[in-house]
């Protein structure tokens, strides 16, 4: 028991107190709270939940361990996890909100009118939060196992029971308002540690401007330890990979259940749009702290700690190797460890820094604190998505339309906690880093929804035989190519199972058209009201007419 | 309910849908085609950084935000242009989610 194992755990259980005492003032009784928080949410405040929903443990943890280690291609996760919110703004979100409904899944399957594709929407929801829990959960055991000195798997063991008993009994409401407050603890803990080392190498307060010329010196340390330079292009995969990691991560986003659900929770299309713009402003505030924070570790360790005596290593060292996350070994036996002894783990770099950097403890406990919001958040988000798809789809939509309002939230209750122990189970043995698996989830997204999404509202005449064919042709060659790439080799352009967004959406959208045409056109009334999602609500298009609501009733 | 002519009906959405492809067309110019020719742009050095760097890590980032913050705003104007009235949106969005 030191002093920063009891400061750290006081600002974190603080924290949670916050969290509660907002979902329990909160607490969801009706279903549509349980969903969609009520509808009416204004947009400042849901940027900053779709923020807190959206920044998980791999962007909070994970991302700036993985430019750290892979210099400019890390950047690839910088564009795509940002560039996504376009395509979401632009081509989704409004037309979805107009559209009027609880879960993607839902659209998909009255807007195809099939429950073939409802069921088939909401298994791919499940598979998609599934594999991105299990990012979070990994994550969580990484800061868990670091407070109390343990190894990583049991600290996953405890982030279970945590998670699973927040997001059963909070829902949709009592988490919008509890993921603000998230975002907030979040993004004071990402900043605190960035503008501190900032202050501390550069003497200057402003990060964003400062490490450009530490990202240049340190590319000339670089050429003197005879690596490749730090920001030199395309060191760790050809640039196809780059590009295809890129599109993935762009299409995934706007292809997941749980953030697209977010914008649900807004009143009008015109509040999607402010939401998209606000959520990407608060998003980018860390997006754009990430490759600063990688650079200031890295030069912090190739400086400081690179070099020094193996046998007067500081104490940091040896909490982290607990953890089984990072490995130092004098390798030529000269008493000295060099930068190349020095192994680190992408999913420790964030956590390890403030410590590494001697920043104390105070700050050491608040980016603890802020990785819990964000592993947290976001696996609130995973789990009412799961739930949802669940309860909501499969079970009230399909199985059971009689069941009543009480029936449905134990269902979803229930789905949830067997939802985490799996996600648990998975997360004890990650079988990649935190930023890999959460690519995965964003691939599988960009291979089943972003086509159904995009052609469902684009294209009046793609209909259910379409979109059943197009979600499993993507979810087949998505899932085909990540293990082919990851566990048998194979990989076109040098693209890993990172990308394999590109071809599972590619293959997703010929199938869809191919069979569409192939098959008779939707209902009329379905493809007017394809038609009618073009313009704003007060405009009906209806008999092939617009026609203006101008007395704003409900009166259609 | 007012019958609203085509030609208008159809300005509105072609209003919209070009200034997405404007949009769509600088978002893939800053992500996409910088990174293309990310070998020629590191030559150049900008506040430090080599700029594919700067790029990646801010240049992208910084456009995509003022894009939506433009979307936002100049779909408000074509929004009113058209006559539309965001409270009348609000009261009829209510009634169009379906409720269970």
């Amino acid at each position: 028991m030191d002093t920063q194992f009891l400061v750290s755990l006081s600002i974190i259980l603080a924290t949670f107190g916050l969290y509660i005492g907002i979902a329990v003032f909160n607490t969801a009784k009706q279903t549509s709270d349980f969903y969609v928080a009520g509808r009416g949410v204004p947009p400042i405040f849901n940027g900053m939940a779709i923020g807190a929903d959206w920044m998980s443990a791999a962007s909070f943890i994970g991302m700036a361990g993985t430019i750290m280690l892979l210099g400019y291609d890390g950047l690839a996760y910088i564009m795509g996890w940002t560039g996504g919110y376009l395509l979401l703004t632009f081509l989704l979100a409004p037309q979805l909100r107009k559209y009027g409904r609880y879960t993607v899944p839902e659209f998909i399957g009255d807007r195809f009118n099939s429950h073939t594709a409802r069921v088939i929407a909401a298994i791919t929801t499940i598979i998609i939060s599934f594999t991105y829990s299990i990012g979070q959960l990994s994550g969580s055991g990484v800061v868990i196992g670091r407070l109390f000195e343990i190894d990583a798997k049991l600290g996953t063991m405890i982030g279970v029971v945590l998670i699973a008993t927040y997001a059963a009994f909070g829902g949709m409401k009592g988490i919008t308002w509890t993921q603000v407050a998230q975002y907030i603890i979040l993004i004071i803990a990402y900043l605190i540690p960035v503008i501190f080392m900032s202050l501390q190498i550069t003497s200057s307060p402003l990060p964003w401007l400062s490490y450009g010329e530490l990202v240049g010196k340190m590319g000339e340390l670089d050429r003197e330890l005879g690596i490749s330079e730090y920001f030199a292009p395309f060191t760790n995969g050809t640039k196809w990979q780059f590009l295809a990691l890129m599109f993935t991560l762009m299409a995934g986003t706007a292809g997941l259940p749980h953030v697209i659900v977010r914008f649900y929770t807004v009143s009008t299309m015109k509040a999607a749009r402010w939401s998209g713009a606000w959520a990407l402003l608060f998003i980018g505030l860390l997006y754009l702290s990430a490759p600063a924070y990688a650079a200031f570790s890295r030069f912090i360790l190739m400086t400081k700690v690179a070099g020094s005596k193996i046998t007067e290593l500081p104490a940091w060292t040896k909490t982290w190797v607990d953890t089984g996350k990072l490995q130092l070994a004098d390798g030529n036996g000269d008493g000295v460890l060099q930068w190349k002894e020095l192994i680190i783990s992408n999913d420790i770099v964030v956590m390890a820094t403030p410590e590494i950097a001697n920043l104390g403890v105070f700050v050491i406990g608040l980016v603890a604190a802020g990785a819990m919001a964000a592993a947290l958040s976001t696996a609130g988000g995973l789990m009412i998505a799961i739930s949802s798809a669940f309860a909501h789809d499969i079970y009230y939509r399909v199985m059971k339309p009689n069941a009543t309002e009480k029936t449905r939230l134990n269902v979803a209750r229930i789905s949830i906690v067997v939802a985490t122990l799996f996600a648990g189970l998975i997360a004890l043995d990650p079988p990649g880093a935190i930023t890999q698996i959460v690519a995965w989830a964003f691939a599988l997204a960009s291979g089943t929804f972003f086509p159904a999404l995009i052609l469902g509202v684009w294209w009046k005449r793609s209909n259910a035989q379409g979109v059943i064919a197009g979600m499993l042709v993507g979810l087949g060659v998505t899932l085909a190519y990540i293990f082919a790439a990851k566990y048998g080799g194979f990989t076109i352009l040098g693209i890993i199972d990172t990308g394999a967004g590109v071809f599972g959406a590619s293959a997703a959208i010929i199938a869809n058209i191919v069979v569409s045409l192939a098959t008779p056109a939707p209902t009329q009334k379905i493809q007017e009201e394809v038609l009618d999602l073009r313009y704003p609500e007060q405009m009906v298009y209806k008999n092939g007419e617009v026609w203006m609501n101008d007395d704003g009733t409900k009166a259609l | 309910m007012k019958k609203i002519d085509k030609s208008v009906a159809d300005a509105y959405f072609r209003e919209k849908n070009r200034n997405m492809i404007i949009y769509f067309a600088i978002w893939f110019l800053v992500s996409f085609g910088a990174v293309m020719i990310a070998e020629p742009l590191s030559e150049i050095s900008i506040g430090g950084f080599p700029f594919h760097y700067f790029m990646g890590a801010q240049g992208a980032v910084l456009t995509f935000i003022i894009l939506l913050f433009v979307n936002a705003k100049v779909s408000d104007g074509i929004d009113k242009k058209y006559g539309i009235d965001e409270e009348k949106n609000v009261r009829l969005s209510e009634g169009k989610s379906l409720d269970h």
